[in-house]
């Protein structure tokens, strides 16, 4: 026996003790953990978004929007005399499918979870799903915009957001009948999110009667748009609409503003975000354009409430896209924790038959909620179809165009 | 376990014969592997342990397949997630158009047409660039690999669905056999806990018996007549050409048993997710099966998997702890980790590279090629020789 | 026609940016014969770094703080021609001195030690200091995409019509580009072909023994080419930047392997064929996204870089080079 051969063997014994080690002492861990937690009943809310790859600025807006709500709904005295504690857990899907069906089964592995409010990707969302539904566990997504997730047959998931087919021909109404936009140039991001919206924009842009002069793909991660603005700029158009995220989209503007095309780029709620502005410089996305589900937070009843809640909460931090829907799908699932919870009692929120009556329990779910009434129709899709076409103001800012 | 050195250097006749020993030896390490996910998911009630296994599993069948061809035919391949990718699709495409008629065997029959998709993947692309130098040919890999996820991302025949991926809408993917009666009835008590026969676990025990297979096939390669001709090639070209090795057949040949191994994983991994999109064929996904490869050691089975468990298994773990609330970690704390997990690879192979090009498990074969000044290795190399000459297989064959 | 133009023009200014990038990985390779995969990374580098030093040099919002003694020197660089001669100067250089810098030292710590290592070991390094520095920026500067301009939004350089005929427009960046890449090119032409550096910089190239044996400082020789490589590199990424108007911590690596077969085309470790490479590439790719669908323009850039090098691995100024034994 060599040298070599001894120290290998050592090195695997060691790799035995070390997992060995990790195992038990998680298992010591897990139980005390689980102990902690006396008198209320505690149940969790998963928040499952991107939060160190992919739309980080997108899925940190969300988790601030569902915790605002879950701290809340714990200050709240309906909560308190129910005896419920509600924690939430943060999983972080990094936007990738894979990942995200990781997150997934770790939050059906979580005995206290009956609720996830998350997933910003629509692929993310196609793989976990299915795990929750296997598990009976809710899925209320604030920002799946790709149309047949509610196809799916998956009787546990809901969205508080208007589809792609929603916002998508709402835009091009928008551009062709009040913008009075004649000749559009439709160009995506190859992203699920961005081919979506680009299909159903150009789709209903034709419909209405006006001209689709070009259709291209571009990647979420190009910069150089330079040979696609002469293109655009050959095919003489009026309006360019872009399906993707605001990363790419403030470089299309800008490039194309540079490159001499003078029409506004208009866009999904991926671009409706302060950080376009920023990249783009103001003064070139001054009159671009951008679509989002629901009416502007300001403007509801609820809004400067959840302004005031959020300020108050993150005074560092700004609103995002999806915080406001973040806030209203933790309410969806909250609300249907307490309606249970009254029903069967508390503790039976965290069994089987609790979590699926949850489910029956979000399905009839009919609030006012930050974005306007939260309810949903037979797919899951919410009934709340109202989408506001934004622009940037000479101000630098976004604000909901003056119909 | 596994012993290879010996067998290595020497081609033992006893090795033409499947041993009754290695069988029961498969079977008690199949065993044991099966039993261990089923122990910590009864014991802690964490069935997300086993998805990780499964992943880390479906990873160490990748890195396998590349092994044989960075590791024993020295061929750098930076594309290799293309045959992973081609196997996927190959599965999910076919599997969705005869499903009907084939149900729950659809899994099983798709793993002829994933493999086939890799292996001809492997020969059309490795046909005209194996004649390339090593890192023209990384390059070309590298290239080719780019080109498929950006075909399949722009839809190209209209077969992919492009970004969002298959399937679509309504259609769901069989589940394979037995999965859903496993699930339904398999559950008892254990010393340690309760346990659920939960979806993965029936991934899981595949994936175990297609990496023992997968380790099984490589290990009788190794020891063949085109294992021996890989090494020699590796070690030099121009010298294994002039000994009557035809260079060209057996790097097609490295490359598209690898490649097969990747078309294998594909499929598997699509039936896991029931889902499949050019999001998870990216070049970074190439980089880390290089990178199992490379911290785990170039041409070691073991090396291989001890570098799947590290880098894919360790972090999904952490966080996967992390989440369930056992490892008190905030958030920020947890980000910093999940990012820094690419620097520290980053780094690791750099610092692999200058100290232990070998790997941490390494073969010794490959330690020899990498680190030929090392008294250690000589030594080794010095009792082998003398092994052979004097006690020829007095070594333990077990496995 | 002035739509062909437009689109040439696009291509020749993207193919110098490929130009100056495809030059360090020419130096290197001709030198070392290694691919120096890291130098996607370098380029990258280049680009945040003249972003720092603009917003020192001319950004009133940083000169705040510690940096409030920037305030007098703001003002000159802010002020008239001279001022912004001066300041593009003073970027570019300091740039391509940091990165040039940095790649001497990834050199130093990442490549050395592997000189007689097998010519997969270098490369696998690499690859590892590639993914550390990616994740250096994303961890340590930002994991947001970063404008190339102030805070309020106005940018470094402002781009102005300069011709202008028919359809067809070219501004001062797009000549500003590919007249220094230009530069850049002839100078470093003359340096090797001319100067006693030069000199010892081939012969190592010839055969790196026999060279040091003459006498020649190997490692300086190297160090140098990891100097002007990298130095180079980071004046295109300032270049990517202002025209393209943003950096992100992976910007670099799409435009690396397309520099990479920019020099392979050319013929690796032939300067003026990493010039001619990058320039066709670039046009290529253009007139590929302008007249084929944009979505396949790296499918395309990428089917060169096979096809060159299956049917002409040498490239097109390269000698097809016979393996060593």
């Amino acid at each position: 026996m060599t040298m070599g051969k001894a120290r290998k063997y050592m090195a695997i014994v060691a790799l035995l003790a070390a997992v060995a080690l990790v195992v038990t002492g998680c298992g010591g861990s897990g139980s005390s953990a689980g102990g902690g937690a006396t008198g209320a009943v505690k149940v969790t809310i998963g928040i499952g978004a991107p939060l160190t790859d992919g739309a980080v600025a997108l899925g940190k807006g969300m988790v601030r929007g569902a915790n605002l709500a879950i701290t809340q709904a714990n200050a709240s005295q309906e909560v308190k005399d129910l005896g419920l504690t509600i924690a939430s857990v943060e999983g972080d899907d990094k936007g990738d499918p894979t990942t995200g069906g990781n997150v997934a089964t770790q939050f059906a592995s979580n005995p206290t979870l009956v609720g996830v409010m998350g997933h910003l990707n629509s692929g993310v969302t196609r793989v976990a799903v299915k795990i929750y539904n296997q598990a009976n566990i809710v899925q209320v997504s604030p920002a799946n915009t790709a149309v047949d997730l509610t196809q799916m047959g998956m009787t546990n998931y809901f969205r508080v957001c208007a589809n792609d087919a929603v916002q998508g021909p709402a835009g091009a109404d928008y551009a062709f009948k009040t913008g009075g936009f004649k000749k559009a140039f439709v160009v995506d991001d190859s992203t699920p999110y961005g081919v979506g919206l680009a299909d159903e924009w150009g789709k209903q842009f034709a419909a209405d009667g006006g001209a689709v002069a070009g259709r291209e793909k571009t990647s979420d991660k190009d910069t150089d748009f330079k040979s696609l603005v002469t293109k655009i700029k050959a095919a003489g158009i009026d309006i360019v609409y872009y399906g993707g995220i605001y990363n790419s989209g403030a470089l299309l503007s800008k490039q194309l503003k540079e490159g001499g095309v003078n029409v506004p780029l208009m866009g999904g709620d991926g671009l409706f975000d302060p950080e376009y502005i920023k990249l783009a410089g103001a003064a070139i996305a001054k009159g671009d354009l951008a679509t989002s589900v629901g009416l502007p937070t300001a403007q509801m009843p609820k809004g400067q409430d959840f302004i005031a809640a959020y300020k108050a909460a993150y005074p560092s931090d700004e609103i995002a896209a999806y915080d406001a829907y973040s806030f209203d799908a933790a309410n969806a699932i909250i609300k249907a924790i307490v309606s249970v919870a009254k029903s069967m009692g508390a503790d039976k929120v965290t069994t089987t038959e609790g979590k699926k009556a949850i489910i029956a329990a979000v399905a009839k779910t009919n609030f006012e909620g930050v974005s306007g009434t939260v309810s949903f129709d037979a797919h899951g899709d919410t009934t709340n179809k109202a989408i506001t076409v934004y622009t940037v103001g000479a101000d630098g800012a976004w604000a909901p165009v003056s119909k | 376990m596994a012993d290879t050195k010996a067998a290595a250097v020497m081609p033992t006749p006893t090795r033409k014969k499947l041993p009754p020993k290695t069988i029961v030896a498969y079977s008690i390490l199949a065993a044991v592997l099966v039993l261990v996910p089923v122990l910590v998911q009864s014991a802690t009630g964490w069935e997300f342990i086993v998805r990780i296994f499964v992943i880390v599993g479906i990873w160490v069948l990748l890195a396998l397949g590349l092994n044989i061809v960075v590791g024993y035919a020295g061929l750098l391949d930076l594309g290799y997630i293309a045959f992973y990718a081609m196997g996927g699709y190959a599965g999910v495409i076919i599997g969705q158009a005869v499903s009907h008629w084939t149900g729950g065997a659809t899994y099983f029959l798709m793993l002829i047409p994933a493999a086939l998709a890799g292996a001809l993947t492997g020969v059309a692309l490795g046909f005209p660039v194996l004649r390339l130098r090593g890192d023209y040919l990384a390059i070309v890999t590298l290239g080719f690999g780019e080109i498929v996820r950006i075909c399949l991302n722009n839809n190209l025949f209209g077969l992919s669905n492009g970004a969002s991926g298959l399937p679509y809408g309504n259609q769901v993917m069989a589940l394979p056999f037995g999965a859903q009666w496993l699930q339904d009835n398999i559950r008892f008590q254990t010393p340690l806990g309760f346990f659920q026969f939960g979806p993965n676990m029936y991934w899981y025990v595949i994936v175990v018996m297609l990496v023992l297979g997968a380790i099984f096939v490589i290990r009788r390669l190794d020891d063949s007549r085109l294992g021996r001709a890989w090494v020699a090639m590796r070690e030099n070209e121009v010298a294994a050409e002039a000994c009557g090795i035809n260079i060209r057949t057996q790097k097609l040949w490295a490359f598209s048993l690898g490649a097969l191994s990747g078309g294998i994983a594909g499929v598997t991994f699509a039936y896991v997710q029931q889902f499949i999109s050019p999001e998870s064929f990216t070049f970074m996904e190439s980089v880390f099966v290089v990178c199992i490869i490379v911290i785990g050691g170039m041409g070691s089975i073991k090396g291989v998997i001890a570098g799947a468990l590290l880098i894919k298994g360790v972090p999904d773990l952490i966080q996967g702890l992390a989440v369930a609330g056992v490892l008190k970690m905030p958030a920020e704390m947890q980000s910093l980790m999940s990012n820094y997990r690419f620097l520290v690879f980053g780094l690791l192979m750099v610092v692999m590279m200058a100290v232990r090009p070998q790997g941490i498990i390494p073969s010794s074969r490959r330690a020899r090629e990498l680190l030929p000044e090392d008294g250690r290795i000589l030594a080794e190399e010095d009792m082998q020789e003398w092994d052979v000459e004097n006690r020829a297989n007095t070594e333990p064959d077990d496995v | 026609m002035s739509y062909l133009l437009s689109q040439l023009i696009n291509g020749i200014t993207l193919g110098g940016l490929y130009a100056l990038v495809a030059l360090g990985y020419t130096l290197v390779y001709g030198i070392l014969l290694m691919i120096n995969f890291a130098h996607s990374e370098l380029f990258m580098a280049g680009g945040y770094v003249g972003l720092g030093v603009l917003k020192v040099l001319s950004d009133g919002a940083v000169a705040t703080g510690p940096l409030a003694f920037m305030k007098p020197a703001q003002t000159f660089f802010n002020s008239g021609m001279l001022g912004f001669v001066a300041l593009m100067a003073a970027t570019f250089l300091i740039s391509a001195v940091i990165v040039g810098l940095l790649g001497v030292l990834i050199e130093r710590f990442a490549y050395r030690p592997l000189r007689h290592a097998p010519r997969l070991a270098p490369l696998i390094s690499a690859i590892g200091v590639s993914i550390f520095l990616q994740n250096a920026v994303l961890l340590w500067v930002s994991s947001k995409q970063l404008p190339y301009s102030r805070a309020d939004g106005t940018a470094f350089v402002t781009s102005h019509t300069l011709l202008k005929f028919g359809g067809v427009e070219i501004t001062t960046m797009q000549v500003f580009i590919v007249v220094t890449s230009l530069l850049l090119l002839l100078f470093l032409d003359t340096f090797v072909a001319r100067t006693r550096i030069g000199r010892a910089m081939r012969a190592t190239s010839q055969d790196r023994e026999a060279a040091g044996l003459m006498g020649v400082d190997i490692n300086s020789v190297i160090a140098l080419a990891f100097f002007i490589g990298p130095a180079l590199g980071a004046v295109a990424g300032v270049f990517n930047g202002m025209y393209y108007g943003s950096v992100k911590y992976n910007m670099g690596f799409i435009p690396g392997i397309k520099s990479f077969t920019a020099a392979v085309v050319g013929g690796i470790g032939n300067l003026r064929g990493a010039m001619l490479g990058g320039f066709l590439l670039g046009i290529v790719e253009s007139l590929a996204g302008g007249f084929l669908e944009t979505g396949y323009k790296d499918v395309i850039a990428f089917i060169v870089l096979v096809l060159v090098l299956i049917f002409r691995p040498g490239g097109l100024l390269g000698e097809a080079v016979a393996e060593k034994v």
